[in-house]
């Protein structure tokens, strides 16, 4: 093509790269003024003077305005400067009815602020503050180490994993917005005003309280925390009314270095406790080393699980409130005894009930997250059965084979029944289940067989490999304990990456 | 001191949490985030639906866009936004972003060529085509997403310039009925209202429309009417809409014009007739109320599946002269294999009554994309540019005059439509064609026909933002278009306003603007001297004033770009003549037409059309024993999600996999769970989905939602006669369980 045309393209391309500068001629004559143009909009919306005492403020979400057009989600994520799929508010869908009146309503969902936060109570390091003045639930960005242990602890999902910073981030009701007057942005967004915040008030009580008659009745029952969200509706909700997302499985994380972390260190206290019994007589003077060596691993590896490792050495700061502080405070100390003990054995008993208080405490950390399959009942023979059946391997294997079964026999009851987690562990988990009892099959087998059958002592490489295949074994156990956890959440979309079987 | 030791121990401040600090943003925005603080800001029309909200665009020091925010100064949008508006400049970051032309090499891989190369080949390849199989042999198809100065230079370079004689738009598939009913009925068209009349009326219907999620600003404006309003949803789903109405009647699937036919006749026996507006301003309505009085209750509701009481009861509620009746259609009447009488029948429900021309009142089409509206005046596909003739040679020469053109260049025959130019590639007939922002592979109905179909083009030329959408994947050439945003031109909403979009981003790579791209197209084809008028898109503004002179929907009144702006938009018409009168006064914000009774037929008068409904084309039997039902799924998706699956947080908002809704009768007689993986198939492709089990869908029927494209290999190609709209809505499939994994 001549060279005319060519010139013409590259006026065009100059032309699309040219924008017109904030002086240029599209530039409006807008007020500087910080006044908000949506004042007006949203002034009956926020309340008119901050909470009194015994009162803080909440969300109220008009279910009857609220028709599912989802501009409180974006509105969040922009007007926050969130990260590109971050937002602190969220929406599903509840379906029920009857046939001659079908039912959907959409819910959308933000902290709860709750009276009695889980998160806050959860959190090892104090990185949640609940406002004395507002009652909103803030979170302290640079003080948080990343444990997510607030994510397990509350039951509505609220806090969000943050990749990029390494920390959790959630709703706190646009409190800057607030104190300057301002509507927060999903309400400012609502093109129906279907949100506002209002002031309710708080039973003032050890734990607090406020009236939860107002909560959805298809959201996980409010006694555990008190949210103090206000779901209204002129019309009642059918009985039937379900979250579309109810009956989908999803298998939770697996936190691998919770996993192999909660699978060392009970190994590394058992070997330590039952070295100390008799039937540990004769066994050789490097398996002194032994529990040192998977204890220290164990606690590295608790470290990658943080997003933030570099500020854990704060995690004392929650020893009244958090069993995650008080586990973190007695593996330290653990740790610390064991090397001590070499050198002052009469600390040798100080190691075993810091160890075991320890690895009571990890169970509580479960525990007290109120799921079902987390349950005492379940976590400590899991987390004390793991540590006897690899203590046992270690130290006297002629004794693992039983301790083994006995286990299995245990997690057997997991699998039956109706209950979320025996359904994510026959369905969407079922090849990491066959694995499990592959391996706990082999590792009874394979011990009864070396123990019995073989003559003579096992020989150290035999032993070396016994010890793996059981480690294993419990590996996979305790993948399956944080994958095939029961998860509370606020009403979700259909299938939106859910799974049934 | 205490402080830094308190800090120390528990960091109340630092990095992370000043990410999060807000600051006074100013110009109206109170608090945003501190690094997102704009030096100005500029306001433009969302580039998504017709609903025509303006976004307030804000920008940096170098007029780029950092975010945006709904403007609360607007008479559309009053500050609000869908979710889709929140987020409508992040597809323009989207790493599949055409940023070169690519051509296809001999080995099947694209390359990226320079626009000259481009160029030339395009022309080259259309060129051999039309010299080989004819000049008609080349056929375009156009969209209702691009700005109206572009769709008014592409149908002038490509009819004018190129010799093209076939030019359609995917308009077609959304609002060609609206187009042709209003044209036949009104004389011209002209969608009456203005969103005000979502506040001003008493009863509100709603006939196959779910405003709540597809047109969510729209719907604000109805919880926003004072007027204890009673609203009517008539959709065979209980939408979202049909839930936060007065009242849902849901009928069987296209029993639309039976319904409507039926409730005149209930209308004619309630003596709701209002016989002097008929008298004044319609012609027809003797012979339509004899037909109308064939709808007998028994026949209506043995259609609808409505029992007398239920059907009675709706009669009553739009029955009454002392309330303010508008009735209000989308897609559901649209996309059906009778829309257009549905369409007119609901207009005549409305003149019957002569409830249209005041507050509150009206025969009312939402519409569809932002500018298909600005398609149906200068698409230039079956009506000449501006809404004119192509068979009147005094309207080929005053289009002539006004573009300083050849009259003869001007075809005299109007384009084949959408589904003519498809059966034109299977007959041979079309051996080249050209798509501009739109993704038939993906919306075309009945898509696994389109998919085949490709083999029969010599040369295939998509010009789209995007290389991955469906089309774009098979295409020859790809030819990288600037986006909304990036980009300057008008859009006309729902209620007929014009409002400028404008440039506040830069394209990636050497992609251009449409409007570029069409102008170099014209000087590679030797035409570039043709088009020496349409300098830029504000020059193109002005013949688009010409045009309109005269024309119903005059509005030379409206001075250019920044005018419209600075009025918060302009209603057409708006003539020469009202500005001049008007003066300094902006031109009013909420106005309606036929206020006088006078309609754009010859003689002024409105004309009830009408015919006799026709059972759908394809009813399920024992083989495929339930209807499907498509339509949008959320409010987050638009369409082919071609821009919305960009964003992260809209991604969030929806499923990101097909799923299909199914009442639980039927899913317990098809062992079906939701969550479950099932196998949909019709005659005519298949599909696989996650099942939802919800009542809001009736028994016997299935729904699903349009933005994934394995739904379109399912439906079923009829077309309405008058509009060539494809009947989307309805066909006959059948579902089970997929076999376990």
């Amino acid at each position: 093509m001549d060279a005319p045309n060519k010139s013409i393209i590259d006026a065009y391309l100059e032309e699309q790269q040219r924008l017109q500068t904030p002086v240029a001629r599209f530039t409006e004559a807008h007020s500087r003024t910080a006044k908000p143009a949506l004042e007006s909009v949203y002034r009956d919306l926020i309340p008119l003077s901050k909470p009194g005492p015994y009162e803080q403020y909440a969300f109220e979400v008009d279910l009857d305005s609220c028709t599912g057009c989802k501009a409180c989600v974006t509105a969040c994520n922009s007007l926050n400067g969130l990260d590109e799929t971050e937002s602190w508010r969220d929406v599903g869908l509840l379906l029920g009815g009857t046939p001659a009146a079908p039912f959907q309503q959409t819910i959308t969902t933000a902290c709860h602020h709750c009276a009695d936060p889980a998160c806050l109570n959860g959190c090892p390091v104090l990185a949640y503050e609940k406002d004395a003045r507002t009652g909103i639930v803030f979170h302290l960005d640079d003080q948080c180490i990343g444990c997510q242990y607030c994510v397990l602890m509350c039951p509505y999902d609220v806090p969000k994993y943050n990749e990029r910073l390494g920390i959790v981030r959630k709703c706190d009701m646009c409190h800057q917005r607030l104190a300057a007057g301002e509507a927060p942005a999903c309400v400012q967004a609502c093109p129906t005003s279907a949100i506002s915040i209002v002031t309710v008030s708080v039973r003032h009580s050890e734990p607090e309280r406020v009236d939860t008659s107002k909560f959805l009745a298809a959201a996980p029952a409010p006694d555990n925390t008190q949210p103090t969200t206000r779901y209204v509706s002129q019309r009642a909700l059918p009985e039937n009314a379900r979250a579309a997302d109810a009956t989908a499985l999803r298998p939770q994380p697996p936190h691998w270095p919770l996993v192999v972390m909660l699978t060392l260190l009970p190994a590394a206290i058992g070997t330590q406790v039952i070295q100390l019994l008799p039937l540990a007589v004769g066994a050789p003077a490097f398996m002194h080393w032994v529990p040192i060596v998977m204890g220290a691993i164990g606690l590295a590896c608790a470290s990658l699980h943080l997003g933030q490792p570099l500020r854990a050495w704060r995690v004392f700061l929650g020893l009244r409130q958090s069993w995650f502080s008080r586990e973190a405070v007695l593996f330290g100390a653990w740790v610390g005894f064991l090397v001590i003990r070499e050198s002052m054995p009469m600390f040798n008993v100080m190691t075993v009930f810091t160890g075991l208080v320890g690895l009571l405490c990890s169970v509580m950390i479960y525990v007290d997250t109120r799921r079902s399959f987390w349950r005492f009942s379940q976590t400590f023979p899991r987390f004390f059965g793991t540590g006897t059946v690899l203590a046992l391997a270690i130290v006297a294997p002629q004794y693992a084979a039983q301790a083994l079964t006995l286990k299995l026999v245990f997690e057997t009851f997991s699998l039956t029944g109706k209950s979320i987690s025996a359904r994510l562990l026959r369905g969407p988990l079922r090849r990491a289940t066959i694995l499990r009892y592959t391996l706990g099959a082999a590792g009874v087998f394979v011990t009864y067989y070396m123990t019995n059958l073989l003559p003579g002592p096992l020989s150290l490489p035999l032993q070396g490999a016994l010890v793996a295949l059981l480690f294993a074994g419990e590996l996979a156990e305790r993948y399956l304990f944080f994958r095939a956890v029961d998860s509370p959440k606020m009403p979700g979309m259909p299938s939106a990456g859910g799974i049934t079987t | 001191m205490t402080t830094a030791v308190q800090n120390f121990l528990r960091a109340v401040d630092g990095p992370m949490t000043s990410e999060l600090v807000l600051r006074p943003g100013n110009f109206g925005l109170g608090l945003i985030p501190a690094r997102l603080k704009p030096v100005t800001t500029t306001s433009m029309i969302c580039g998504f639906c017709s609903t025509g909200c303006s976004l307030k665009v804000h920008l940096d020091k170098n007029g780029e866009a950092v975010n945006l925010s709904p403007d609360a100064d607007y008479p559309v949008n009053l500050g609000m936004a869908c979710p889709k508006g929140w987020e409508a400049l992040t597809p323009l970051a989207a790493p599949d972003r055409a940023t070169a032309p690519l051509l296809r090499q001999p080995d099947g891989s694209m390359a990226s060529v320079s626009w000259d190369e481009a160029l030339s080949m395009f022309c080259g390849r259309f060129k051999e085509v039309q010299a080989t199989h004819g000049p008609d042999s080349v056929a375009v198809l156009s969209t209702g997403q691009i700005v109206t100065e572009e769709m008014a230079l592409l149908g002038a370079v490509a009819k004018f310039g190129m010799g093209v004689k076939h030019l359609d738009s995917n308009t077609r598939q959304c609002m060609a009925t609206t187009h042709v009913a209003y044209k036949e009925s009104f004389g011209f068209d002209a969608p009456p209202f203005t969103y005000a009349d979502f506040e001003e009326s008493d009863v509100l219907v709603f006939f196959g429309a779910n405003p709540c999620i597809a047109h969510p600003i729209m719907w604000q404006r109805v919880m926003n009417n004072k007027r204890n309003p009673r609203i009517i949803v008539v959709d065979p789903r209980r939408t979202e809409t049909a839930m936060a109405a007065s009242q849902h009647y849901a009928i069987q699937p296209k029993s639309d014009l039976t319904l409507l036919y039926g409730l005149a006749n209930k209308l004619i026996t309630l003596e709701a007739v209002d016989q002097t507006f008929i008298d004044a301003h319609t012609d027809g309505y003797e012979a339509f109320a004899r037909h109308a009085r064939e709808f007998t209750t028994a026949r209506v509701c043995a259609a609808t599946g409505l029992t007398p009481d239920e059907l009675d009861r709706f009669a009553v509620d739009i029955a009454d002269r002392t309330k303010r009746v508008s009735l209000w259609w989308t897609m559901g009447v649209n996309q059906g294999h009778e829309s257009t009488r549905t369409a007119q029948a609901i207009i005549n429900l409305s003149l019957m009554t002569g409830q249209i021309g005041r507050p509150g009142t009206g025969a009312n089409s939402i519409t569809g994309q932002c500018n298909a509206m600005g398609s149906r005046l200068f698409g230039n596909a079956t009506s000449l540019l501006g809404g004119y003739d192509y068979g009147n040679a005094e309207h080929r020469a005053h289009v002539a005059k006004i573009l300083e053109i050849d009259p003869s260049v001007i075809p005299t025959e109007k384009s084949w439509a959408y589904d003519q130019i498809i059966d034109g590639i299977e007959s041979g007939k079309i051996r080249g064609l050209w798509v501009i922002a739109t993704d038939p592979a993906h919306s075309w109905i009945n898509q696994g026909r389109f998919a085949r179909l490709r083999e029969k083009l010599d040369f295939l030329v998509v010009q789209d933002m995007y290389t991955t959408t469906n089309t774009a994947q098979t295409a020859d050439l790809i030819l990288p278009a600037a986006g909304w945003g990036e980009k300057a031109g008008i859009f006309i909403n729902s209620e007929r306003r014009l409002g400028a979009v404008r440039k506040v981003a830069r394209s990636p790579g050497i992609a251009l603007s449409d409007f570029a791209i069409f102008k170099l197209v014209a000087e590679y084809w030797g035409v570039g001297e043709r088009f020496d008028r349409w300098e830029s898109p504000e020059d193109a503004f002005q013949i688009l004033k010409e045009l309109s002179r005269g024309q119903p929907y005059d509005f030379t009144g409206v001075k250019d770009h920044a005018h419209l702006t600075a009025s918060g938009g302009v209603q057409w018409p708006w003539t020469e003549a009202e500005a001049a009168e008007a003066g300094a006064k902006p031109p009013g914000q909420e106005r309606r037409l036929f206020a006088d009774g006078n309609f754009f037929t010859p003689r002024k008068r409105a004309k009830f059309v009408f015919d006799e409904p026709r059972p759908m084309p394809e009813l399920p039997d024992t083989e495929y024993p339930l209807l499907l039902l498509t339509g949008r799924g959320t409010s987050a998706q638009w369409h082919t999600g071609s821009r919305t699956n960009k964003s992260g947080v809209l991604r969030k908002l929806a499923p990101t996999s097909l799923y299909v809704e199914l009442n639980p009768t039927d899913a317990t007689r098809l062992k079906v769970k939701s969550g479950d993986k099932v196998h949909v198939w019709s005659r005519r492709g298949e599909a696989q989905a996650t099942a939802m089990i919800t009542p809001t869908v009736q028994v016997g029927q299935i729904f699903m939602p349009m933005h994934f494209d394995e739904v379109n290999r399912l439906t079923y190609p009829a077309f309405d006669p008058h509009s060539r709209q494809p009947s989307y809505k309805a066909c006959a499939v059948a579902l089970e369980r997929a076999a376990h994994r």
